[in-house]
This record gives C-alpha cells, structure tokens and sequence, in this order.
C-alpha cells in the first residue's frame, strides 16, 4: 500500500486512508460498502457483470453472476464471494476475473439460458437486454446441458392498458418483485411454488388488470429482459433519441427520460440517478402521455363569432386581442383586465405572463391555481416562518423518525413520495395520519385520526396543548428561535379538551398519543396537502402545523420540518414567478414604493401599485361588471373551481374571455378566443417542485402543428401591444428572472444540471437543502394562536344539509382530467364514485354501484355510491376528474379567511337514491 | 455513485408480519386455514389475511404455495408415505405404497420428506400421526382407529450423559432459573462462552457469540428462536430431545432467553414431528402452570413467553434465515448475510436461532459451569453429540457420545454392527459426506476428524447405502431432492440441482451419455456459487460417489470427454 493510485491524494494522506484492492491495486474504499460498490467506483461495470442487481434496489443475491474471489492476503488463499452482498473490509483482496470466476460466471449464465428461449432476434428488448449483454460479456458459445424442462409455454399477459408480461422471458432475478415492494410497495408480485417450480405470479395468480397494480411501471423498469414490459416497449431501444425532462403532473418534479423517434413519443423512463425521484414515477409520468398528440388537442388559434368557434391565424388572432385590450384598458381603465396563470406551465411562461399583466397591461391582476390549493400554506408558512415553501427536502423522508401527514393523500395525488412515505412507515418508522378519510397511509399508521372534515384546528390545538401538558416542548429552541410562545401557550392552557375532541369526533386519548409520538421522536416530518389549505381556517392551519413543529424543535435539519405536498407541477414556481395579486416576481410587496422602483427600473415601464383581484374577486367583480377581460391560461375554472354556476355566471358576463388551452374544456367552452398552447413535452423552461427544486424541461418533440409554446404566445402579445419582448427562450428568459428574483440569483440554464437547484440559489450557484438552518427568514419563528371556529358552511346550512362532503383526487387521474381522460388510464380508472359509509347507506337505502343525488344549497349533482368503511358516518367523499359529474355545482363559496382558498373539502349536503338510473353524458346540460 | 437507499434493508414483509406480533402469527394463520380446507388455505383466506397483514394478494398466494402442506396441490391428501433415503435405501416403501393404495385413492396419497422413523422406515403418515416399522400391516386398524402404534429404539451412551438421562424435574428448573437470576445475565454468558459449546445444526458456530451479539444488538425486543426443523432424512435426535428431553430444551431456551434480554422463545417444529409438537406443547402448558414462564419469572425482572410454530413441510426451513422468514409468514427464501439473524433477525429484530441439541445443553453448562462442559469432548469440539443410527443396524437408535469417540466404536459397541454389508454411510444429512467403508476406521465423531478426511459431521445421523443399490440412482435422487426442496432463490441451486438431477435420470434411461466436464462444471456452480448451504453443499456426497466408487458411473459417461 505504498503508492497513491490516486493522484489527488499526498502520500501522508493516501496512508491514513482506508484501503483494499482490486486486482492488486489499492483504492480508497468507503465505509460499510459492498465489494460490488467499491469496485464499481472505479471499474467498468462489465467487469463484474450483474443480472439481480439494480440501481435502487437492496442488493438480494439471486443470480451469482457478481461473485468475485476474495483472499485476505496479496495472493493467499482466496473464497469466492457474491460481491454485491458481501461488505468490503479494509485490507481486502479482490480478484474480479480469475479463471475460475469468469468460468463460474459462464457457467450461470449457460444454466441461465436452459431455461431462456434464444429468440433474442425477434425479442423486443433485443440490444437492450441485460442477460443478452452478460451472455455476451461471459462469452457464452453454447448450452451444453441436455433438453430438459423449462417454462417456456407461459402465455403472455396482454390484459392492462399499459403493463405487459411474457414469462417465458423471465429468469427469476425478482428484480420486478422487489421494486414492487421496495420501491412502491404495493406488494403485487411474489414469487410461487419452489425450487426448479419458483415462477413469477401477479397477485393470487391473476393478470394485471385483475390484480392491485397502480401501474407504476417499477417491475418493467427493473426487469432485465422482457418479461414484464409495457405496451410502449420501453426498454426496446428503436428510439433516436432520449430527453431528460421533468413531469407535468404533481408537485414531486419527477425527472423523466422521453424517448423519441421522428418527432414521436414512443416511451418514458425514470433516470436512477434523479435525486427528486430515483428511478421511480408513477402512471401518469410513465404512461399517461399519449394527451399530448390526441385528435382532439386544439391545434389553431380560434375566435368566437356568432356562437361559434372560427379557426384564425396567429397575427389575425394577435390583432383581435391587442384591439380588444386596447380599448377595454381605455374605456375602463387596467384593472378591467386580468389573468390567470397556470401553474401546469414553466416558469419562464409564469414569469411572462405576470409580466404582461403588470407591465404591458398595467395592473397587479394576476393569480393562479394556487389560490385554490396552497395559497395558505405560502401566505401561513411566510407569517410563520419568512418563507413560503417546504422548509426540507424529499431526500429527508430517509433520516425522519415520524412523518404527519395532515389532508394529503399522497399515495395517489403525490405517488412517488406517497410511495417513498409507504417504505418509510414499512421500516417501522412511526407514521401518523389525520385525514377524515382511511387512505392507503391510514391503513399503514401507527395512529390515524379520522376527525370530521373542518376540524383541522380543533385537533393541532388539542396536539399542541397535550405536548405542553406531558412536558415535551423544546425549551430551547423555543427560547433562542421563537417569539410569542407565552401567549400561545397561554391560550392553549385555556383550551377546553373535551369539547374540542367532540366537536372533532376524534378520541382525546388517540390524540393524545400520536402528539407524544410525534413531539418525542428525534426527527418528525409532517407533510401537508390540500385537506389542510381548502378550508376556512385553511391558513390557521398551516401555521398550527408550523407551530407544532417549532415547539417541538422540529425545523432546519434533516428529516424534520413543514412540508406542503404542492398540488401542480409548478405551483410552487408559479407564486415565486409573481403569479399572485400581492406579491411579483420574487414575492416582492407590489404596494411598496422601493419595490415599484426596483419593477419600474427593471421593466422600464410604470408599474400599478395596488393590490390585484385574487381569482374568487375576479369572478365577483366579472359579475359586478368591474372586470371585463380575463385571459386564463391552462386552468379549467368552470370543472375545478368551487360553485359552478357562479363560476359560469362570472365567465359569461366578461367582455372578453381568453382561454389559452390543450383542449377544448369546460372552460374553454365559454371563450371568446381559444389560443392553443403547447404540453409540457413540446417545450422548454423549468418548473419548481415542492421541495424548491428548479428543474429543466426540455422539449422532446416539436410543437404540434398549429400549437405554440405558451410562453412565445405570451411573447407574440407583449410585442403586439408595443412592449418589446425577445423571443421565448428557456435560458434567455431564465437570465432575465435570476436579475429580478433574488433567490434565483445563481439559477443559469446551463449549470442548473440534470438534477436542478433548490432555492434560495446563491450568486455563486450553491442551492439550498433545508431552509431555516440557524435563523428563520423573517428572524424569529412566530407563534400565533387560533381558537377553532365552524366553517359558516356548516353553521349556515348544517341543518338543512347534514352530511359533509369532502374532495379529493385519485392516482390515475389529474384533476379535471383533461390531460389524464385523453389517456389509456380512463381504461383504469373510469368514473368519479361517491364514498359513503355502510350505515349511511343502509339509512337511505343505497347499495353499491346506485346513483345517489347529492345535494347542496348550490345544487346538485348525481354520483355513482361507492359503500365503504373508508369515511365515517355523516361524511361523504369524491372526486372531480370527470365533466360527467361535475361536482363542482355543490361546492361552496366559502373562502379562507387569510388567503381567500375555497373551502372544498367541507361542504354541506343531503343525499338521497337518485331518480334517474344513468349518468349525464358528455354535452347534455348541467 | 450515488448509492440510494442501500444502507437499510428492505425488510418490509417482516415488519408487516411483526406488527401483529407472534400471537397473531401469520403462518400459523396459513396453516390454520390449510387444516380446515382440506389441506390448503382457502382463496377467500389467502386474501383476507393479505387485507388483514397489508400485504399483497401475491405474498400469501406466494407464500402459501412453498410449503408441502400449504400448497394447493395438497389439498386432498389424506395419507403420505415417507420419501426420504433412509426409507428409500432401506427398500420399504413399494410395499408401503401398495398397501396405502389398497385404502386410499391414489389423489389422496401424498409424499412426505423423512418422519424421523428412520430406525425402522416403511414409515407414512396418517390423520396427523406418524407410523413406520409394522405399522403398515396393521393399515385397516390404523384407519378405524383400533390400534395406536408407538415405534421404538435404543437409547444409548457411551459417556458422560448430558442429553440422554432422565429430563429435568420441575424443581431443577426452578432451582435453575433462580441460580441465573441469581448470577446475573453476564455470568451466565461468560459461562456459555468459557463452555465451547457449538450449534449442533451443521455449522458449529460457538453459541455464545450469537448470543453476546443479539444481547448488545440495540433493540426494543428479541427473540430466541429453536430450530427443530430436523429435515435431514436419518437424523431424529432432535425429534428425541423434544420428545424424551423437553424440560432441558425450554429451560436451555429460557437461559438463552435471559442472556440476550428476549421475550418470547420460538419453537419452529416440523410438520414431520406431530408427537414431538404435541409434548413441547404440553411441556410450555407444565412450565406455565408452575409460573416458570410468563411475566416476571420468580419475581424476577426477567419474562418470558414461549410459541410453538407447526411447520409445514420445506427442508429450507432447516437454514435459519429462511426459517425466520416462514415464521413471519413468508416464503422460506434464504436472505443475504450480512445482517445476521442476531442483528436483523425475526421480524427485523435480533434473535438467536440454534438447534434442538444445542440448545439442550444449556442446563447443563450452566448447572455444571463451562469448564466442566468444556473438560469433555475433543479440542475445539466439546461436550457430547447425539449419533442417530438407522435402520441397517443391528441396534439402530440415539446415541450420546463423547465428541472424539472413534466412529468405529459407535457403529460396534453401540449400533451392535451391520445387519448386512453396505458400501457407504451418508452421514449427516443429504448434505454431508459419502462415507465409503474404508473410511469409517479413520474417524472419530467431532467436526475436525470429518472435516479432515473432506466429509460433514452435520447433524450426526447415518444412512447406510446398501451393497445393491446402485449410487447413480442415489446420486439423482440427491440432485432431484434438491431441485425439490431449493428456496428457488439463487440461480445455481433452482437450475443446477434440476439439470443435474436431469442428467442422471436421462443417463440411467439410456439415451444419454454424462458430459463428465459439464458435471464438474455444475458441481463446482453449485459447490461455488450458491447462495446457501443447500445447493453449496449438495456436491459433497456426489463428490465423494463420484471418487469412491467412480465405477459405478463410467458406464454412464460418454467417452469422449475425460476428467482431468
């Protein structure tokens, strides 16, 4: 060991270091690896070849093919070992390619291929197989075994709209059983029978479609050859080339691989090496992409005459709006128009159209989708605390202790952190959930408080108060990182358990446990969702949450801290891009003389100093006929906003309504103009996920005919209406926000790399993990306290309308589905359902699979009844992901009372059987 | 390199099994539902208990179709008669069968894997009782239930008596338990570790060292877990202990459980073994009346609970990691090692996982300290070891020896010599060595002597090959029981034991002439590359027919491919 082979190391340093050898060479080894690993930091992966190993997967032994000699001494005696489960020790001798390993390896494999059907030619993974490629790497000629049994005759599993299997290719690596339960944990597939007889079953022995896959695509991912597989070939390498991307569903920013060929999408991949997603993503990022090039994507800008839509040109439909914004702005002034952003769009695109609201149209009349999800989280996060954002990162879930997961239901709205949840709670970390609903986590929690929907408060109150009542406040982050905590804890001595633990319908002792799991545990996480914001008390509630977490010290390390499960894609960068009525681009105060300086220097135009709509206040003043333009990009108001009736109502009093869109939606029905944008796979920009990472989409096919890219349509406006705008371009665009948003400072297109940067993003690039590390933003974490009040929903119409109906989202479907409908997972997923308790049921006569007609003082809507355990009594529960139903016709108006977030999950209804016996269909009226 | 998530393991079919704790066990819930559906568990059941464990539809489906007696091809199966060598060599079972055959249909006659009758075979088994010797002449009776057939053998010695001899009276184990309270759990390990003692299951490693790394093991709970899943056909000293010595087992476990800080005592008991399960049973019922076990033993700190497991028929069970995972429910696959049980063990908790045998002599080491256990044996093989004797002796039986007694010794003074001349002895499991008679003067029993003359003294039991039956068929039938009982895990045992088994069985049939290089590639496959000591070990004994009485298999090789 006398010689560096590494030559960034002095010799002083190269002797302390730990070492072993490969081949007789020293290299420096790491503490508590595998043999496979050290080798593979610093050879070739073909020299120890590989078939049950996988990049994400425990190392688990099966195929022997990795096995290495290993001797304690330079050239002692040596023992042969499976080197991807065998840890290395320091001194180690490691021989990769004797005789006698290479000859054991070949002899594998030609037992391998005894039972493999040699039809590589016409195997559609042939070239990409991983078994062909080892084959080949042994130097396998020929099989020398006699004819014997095999499981050739296995037929081939055509059931699933996406999953494909054809055992005969299988060779029992259990790859595809392990990533089913390592990696999503849904426990599909298992090994049956034994010994020679072992064999691959889905399920108790059923077919895809009839088993529980979710259709997340891990088994085909990680099986070497093409035994499971999918309708897409994914692994077949006809592809010309692959684009990293990130998806344009939730807010976990999986990074994809999109694999093309002549400006066609054949296939999409999850890149082991994403930090955001390692390898995984679910069926909507994996395979609910065929949205993108259907019949019925709007593909010509359109203008409504007479009732009718009339395809026109780019410049005629350019002239139109800059004639109508025109006149509108003079006859009634910049506040007469608006926008709505879309969260489903980069940055970049945000960014514009903020811009073009405040500096071409001159007014602070811009929000976006985020007010009807998490604009209480950013508005309760920033009084808190200074910022608006999840305080950590996925990347932690791996050194929590416990994990809150307060109204998300992440195994279906955020999958793959749903899933990396899942395998947390799996290692027997404690995990707690407080939902109105048993979802897939609740089934899994050590404690699941299913308190009545509109509680919220009641039960963080209760937690808060039985930690300062069983002695477990952090004293010392309380005093050096806190202000307000003698009054707040003043309060919460006054609170009155019993009462709130009734009015909740929760049981006090439960409570009582989970807060002392959560305030004991070294590191709690808690994680948020839409179940938290979409209520009246919806900010008090995220800074409840906030609260437990300071009072417990649970914030600026790692596996700690507030973590809001972002719905979209780029909800998190559409607010940070300014896309709010109050704040610009970098959440600088619009009200503000310093900050309209820095704006009017920067933009070179006057800027407006008021305080915009937000989109409930577009709609009342539409109404009020204050407003009479809005152009709304990528959100279907009319399906997705709350009071449906209201929402049209508003819409049709407008001047001039824009509905820049994929598709012809609900929405986009009531348009006067329709500008057909571009999906998320037709061009470039970032998006933010909801642990602050800036990520590069990068467009993976062209445009489709017709279609531009919403932020060159913001562009072409901008140009039109006399601003001078450079041409939409990722990097360019990217430049012009790091100079005005400060934690953006150090984001660069070209160095922001495969896996992004998490804000804040110093000058000098450096990004940032966890936030609130010494100090908070705003100096000290703030303590408020709020007493829990009923929801006027429930105070004003509890009576008459008894049951609550709440809202959520399913896995297979995005929420009004426009993309997701356009796909193979309707075949999965077909209908919104209605759940209802048995004994609910029971009283009113409803079984499984009966219409029930649900109504609100708004309206109401008929939906199929789903009977289950899974809500109690009085509460009822669907979706929104079909037009079919729209429920959105009971939803209330009810806002929160800080960040004026409609209050969906608590609505008021009665229910009764339906009279009619089959659903509205697509076009009848409403 | 990034090197995801690599640093835990992913245990998580154990952690959902263990939520439910031992009480609520789902492989007793397998087996449960087996019994009252005829021999498999019911559809309906495999999936409520997937509902109920939050496991997935396949796991139970996977899980249940591992076990001879779980799987569905068992459903149905009134009565089966004995496969394994000690029965085959001893030529009984076509006279077993065709009498079985008279009485049953042929759907409901099953095969199972060695009933530990080894001492007299024509061994089957009956409505969950076991039967061998002359039983099968009294099959009518047996079936109207008129006669109850108990078999016998000698029980011997040749020395000191720590296994044989009278079990444990109450007041011994009391006086026991209160002697370890007494001394404190770091006495009592210093004193396992002074008394070298070794596992008895085929690995001989020290027991104290898994003990002292389960106890420093950082955990809220541990487990000791006995392994009687005696499976090598000619072996049935473990089935004795349980039967004939069970208050020295329990109380060996309790001592073990009171080092190492655990609460319950595991018994994982063959399927194989009804009688031996029904005494434990009673035995723990004993113990539990006389408040020596349960909360807070004797008024000490110490409780302890005991659970038996009805195993349900896999010869892997017999390797700790797979016998950990059937515990739990689910298949019995080998596991990777590192972690060792004593770190992730039983439902990822550390546990101590040793043999009947080892564990039995644990009252003794502490009753007469390890010095004195040490003082008997040989070297590093000390204390005694039971020798089970088959069918082909003149006094076949359990035979407790001093480790170091000649071999000789122990096939003339105590076995009483040969009934009729055998060509080899397959001693220690189907895994341990092929003993040609020429060899049986060179050994003493104790793991060095055979390990030196390239055998296995395993589990010490002895299957004689009689002079007529020919070694390419026993050879094959190693190779196909193998292929049988592999976990199905690692790709050198699940395909190498099933083409070598193919190989023999298309040689013998004649239209196939052995590669000789081809089988000495396959053997060191397996002898090399498996993952466990199962298709690691299967090379062995063809190894040893295959040098000892390679004529026997020239005529079978093709010519043209000569072994260097």
């Amino acid at each position: 060991m006398n010689y560096p082979t590494d030559p960034k190391y002095s010799k002083e340093e190269w002797d302390k270091l730990s070492k072993a050898f490969i081949d007789g060479k020293p290299f420096v080894m790491e503490k508590g690896e595998t043999i496979l690993n050290f080798v593979r930091r610093y050879k070739e992966k073909g020299l120890v070849p590989t078939l049950c190993d996988a990049p994400n997967l425990e190392a688990f032994g099966s195929c022997r093919v990795c096995s290495v000699e290993v001797a304690l001494t330079e050239n002692g005696p040596t023992k042969t070992m499976a080197s991807c489960h065998t840890p290395l020790n320091e001194g180690m001798y490691v021989y990769t390619s004797t005789e006698a390993v290479k000859k054991l390896r070949k002899n594998i494999i030609e037992l391998v291929l005894t039972d493999h059907p040699l039809d590589c030619l016409t195997c559609e993974v042939n070239g990409n197989c991983e078994l062909q490629t080892v084959a080949a790497q042994v130097g396998i000629r020929d099989v020398r075994y006699p004819k014997g049994e095999n499981h050739q005759d296995c037929d081939k599993d055509l059931s699933h709209p996406y999953m494909t299997s054809d055992f005969s290719k299988c060779i029992n690596c259990y790859r595809c059983v392990r990533a089913c339960d390592e990696v999503q944990g849904q426990f599909v597939l298992s090994m049956a029978g034994r010994g020679f007889d072992a064999h691959i079953v889905k399920g108790d022995n059923v077919s895809f479609m009839e088993s529980d896959c979710v259709s997340c695509g891990a088994c085909a991912q990680a099986c070497p050859t093409s035994a499971i597989s999918d309708v897409y070939q994914s692994k077949a390498i006809i592809a010309e080339k692959t684009t990293r991307t990130v998806c344009t569903y939730c807010g976990v920013g999986c990074n994809l691989e999109v694999s093309t060929t002549s400006n066609k999408i054949l296939s999409i991949q999850a890149p082991y090496e994403a930090e955001a997603n390692a390898g995984h993503t679910c069926l909507k990022g994996r395979y609910a992409f065929q949205f993108y090039n259907h019949p019925e994507r709007l593909n010509s800008p359109m203008i409504k005459r007479n009732g009718e839509f009339e395809k026109v040109s780019w410049d005629e439909v350019y002239e139109f709006l800059a004639n109508k914004f025109t006149t509108i702005k003079s006859d009634y002034g910049a506040d007469a128009i608006a926008g709505i952003s879309s969260a489903r769009c980069t940055n970049e695109e945000n960014y514009l159209m903020q811009k073009f609201i405040r500096a071409v149209i001159g007014t602070n009349n811009i929000d976006g989708c985020a007010r009807v999800c998490h604009s209480p989280t950013a508005l309760g996060m920033q009084r808190t605390f200074g910022t608006g954002a999840a305080t950590n990162s996925i990347e932690d879930i791996d050194h929590t202790e416990c994990m809150m997961v307060i109204g998300a239901n992440p195994t279906a709205a955020h999958p793959v952190t749903g899933a990396k949840i899942k395998q947390r709670a799996l290692k027997g970390k404690t995990l707690i959930v407080i939902d109105p609903r048993k979802t897939e986590l609740a089934n899994l929690a050590d404690y699941h408080i299913a308190l009545r929907p509109g509680t919220n408060v009641a039960v963080l109150n209760m937690m808060l108060r039985y930690i300062i009542d069983e002695g477990l406040v952090d004293e010392s982050f309380i005093e050096t990182r806190t202000e307000g905590f003698e009054d707040f804890k003043a309060n919460l001595l006054k609170l009155d358990l019993d009462e709130m633990a009734k009015i909740a319908k929760v049981d006090k002792e439960l409570v009582r446990k989970a807060a002392i799991a959560y305030a004991k545990s070294s590191a709690a996480m808690s994680f948020h969702g839409l179940g938290v914001t979409e209520h009246s008390q919806g900010t008090f509630t995220v800074m409840q949450i906030a609260d437990l977490a300071m009072i417990t010290g649970n914030i600026g390390r790692k596996g700690v801290g507030v973590n809001p499960l972002r719905g979209q894609n780029n909800v998190q960068g559409a607010a940070d891009m300014g896309v709010q009525p109050h704040q610009g681009a970098g959440y600088l105060d619009v009200t503000k003389p310093d900050i309209i300086k820095k704006y009017e220097d920067f933009y070179d135009v006057k800027m407006p100093g008021e305080i915009g709509y937000k989109i409930p206040e577009m709609f009342e003043a539409a109404i009020a006929g204050k407003l009479k333009a809005l152009w709304i990009i990528g959100e279907d108001v009319v399906q997705t906003d709350p009071n449906t009736q209201k929402v049209i109502k508003a819409l049709n009093s407008l001047d001039l309504l824009i509905v820049q869109e994929l598709f012809m939606t609900e929405t986009a029905k009531h348009a006067d103009v329709i500008l057909p944008g571009a999906s998320f796979l037709e061009k470039s920009g970032t998006f933010t996920n909801g642990e602050r990472r800036v990520q590069r989409v990068q467009a993976a096919v062209e445009p489709i005919e017709g279609t531009k890219p919403d932020g060159q349509i913001i562009v072409d406006m901008m140009n039109k209406m006399g601003y001078a705008q450079p041409d939409y371009d990722a990097a360019t665009m990217l430049e012009e926000i790091s100079q005005i948003v400060p934690f953006f400072a150090g984001a660069k297109w070209d160095t922001l790399g495969d896996n992004g940067k998490q804000w804040p993003i110093l000058p000098d690039g450096t990004d940032t993990k966890i936030l609130h590390g010494e100090t908070f933003r705003r100096g000290k974490g703030k303590f408020y306290y709020y007493d829990f009040k009923e929801s006027e929903e429930i105070t004003s119409h509890g009576k008459d309308y008894p049951y609550i109906i709440t809202t959520n989202r399913d896995l297979e479907h995005y929420n009004c589905g426009a993309m997701t409908r356009r796909t193979k997972n309707v075949e999965i997923h077909t209908e919104d359902v209605l759940w209802i308790n048995p004994k609910d049921a029971q009283a009113k006569g409803i079984v499984n699979g009966d219409l029930v007609c649900v109504e609100s003082p708004r309206g109401k809507v008929d939906i199929k009844a789903f009977v289950t355990e899974g809500v109690n009594e009085g509460v009822l529960s669907t979706t929104f992901h079909f037009p079919e139903i729209m429920v959105n016709n009971i939803t209330s108006d009810v806002h929160d009372s800080e960040a004026k977030c409609p209050e969906y999950k608590v609505v008021s209804v009665n229910i009764r059987k339906a009279r009619k016996t089959h659903m509205r269909k697509e076009g009848e009226l409403v | 390199m990034c090197d995801y998530n690599r640093t835990h393991m992913s245990k998580n079919l154990s952690n959902l099994s263990g939520r439910k704790g031992l009480q609520h066990n789902l492989y007793e819930l397998l087996g449960n539902s087996a019994e009252a559906n005829e021999g498999t568990p019911n559809p309906k059941d495999l999936k409520r208990l997937a509902k109920d464990f939050l496991m997935g539809r396949a796991n139970t489906y996977g899980a249940a179709s591992f076990y001879d007696f779980l799987k569905p091809e068992n459903k149905g199966k009134k009565v089966y008669y004995c496969n394994g060598s000690s029965c085959m060599t001893a030529g009984t079972q076509n006279k077993v069968m065709d009498k079985l055959k008279s009485n049953f249909k042929e759907e409901e006659i099953g095969h199972i894997c060695c009933l530990g009758r080894c001492h007299e075979n024509s061994s089957f088994h009956y409505e969950g009782k076991n039967y061998s010797g002359d039983s099968i002449n009294q099959i009518d009776e047996i079936i109207q239930q008129k006669t109850k057939v108990a078999d016998a053998y000698t029980i011997g010695h040749s020395g000191p008596q720590i296994l044989t001899g009278n079990d444990l009276t109450l007041d011994e184990v009391k006086n026991t338990l209160k002697d370890i309270f007494r001394k404190g759990r770091e006495t009592i390990l210093s004193d396992i570790k002074a008394s070298g003692l070794r596992g008895r299951g085929g690995a001989g490693f020290p027991i104290g060292f898994k003990l002292e790394s389960a106890k420093n093991t950082p955990s809220d709970s541990r487990f000791i877990v006995c392994n009687a899943d005696e499976g090598d056909p000619g072996a049935y000293s473990d089935r004795y202990l349980m039967e004939f010595q069970p208050m020295k087992l329990l109380l060996g476990m309790l001592i073990a459980g009171y080092v190492v800080g655990a609460e319950w005592g595991v018994l994982y008991i063959r399927f194989e073994y009804p009688e031996s399960l029904e005494i434990i049973n009673k035995a723990i019922e004993t113990l539990e009346k006389e408040n020596l076990i349960g909360e807070n033993i004797l008024g000490s700190d110490f409780s302890y609970f005991f659970k038996t497991i009805k195993a349900r028929g896999a010869y892997i069970c017999g390797e700790e990691t797979s016998l950990l995972s059937s515990i739990e429910g689910q298949r019995a696959e080998v596991r990777v090692r590192p972690p060792y049980p004593t770190q992730e063990g039983l439902f990822n908790k550390p546990t101590v996982v040793n043999n009947v045998e080892t564990l039995a002599c644990l009252p003794f080491v502490i009753n007469h300290g390890g010095e004195a256990y040490k003082s008997i044996g040989r070297g590093k093989s000390t204390g005694t070891k039971l020798v089970s004797l088959d069918g082909f002796f003149n006094n076949p039986g359990i035979y407790e020896v001093e480790m170091g007694t000649p071999f000789q010794e122990v096939i003339e003074n105590l076995g009483g010599g040969l009934k009729e001349p055998i060509k080899a002895m397959h001693i220690g499991g189907p895994l341990g060595g092929l003993v040609p008679k020429e060899k049986w003067g060179d050994l003493t029993v104790d793991f060095e002597s055979f390990a030196e003359h390239g055998f296995l003294l395993g589990h010490a039991s002895v299957v004689c090959i009689p002079m007529d039956f020919p070694l390419v068929k026993y050879v094959q039938h190693l190779f196909q029981f193998t292929s049988d009982e592999s976990c199905g895990k690692c790709f050198p045992c699940r395909l190498g034991s099933k083409r070598g088994a193919e190989m023999f069985e298309k040689a013998q049939a004649g239209n196939y002439s052995i590669d000789e290089e081809l089988l000495t590639d396959l053997l060191t496959t397996l002898e090399t590359g498996s993952l466990c000591a199962l298709g690691g070990g299967l090379p062995l004994p063809i190894k040893n027919a295959l040098q000892y009485f390679r004529n026997e298999f020239e005529p079978y090789f093709s010519k043209n491919h000569i072994a260097v």
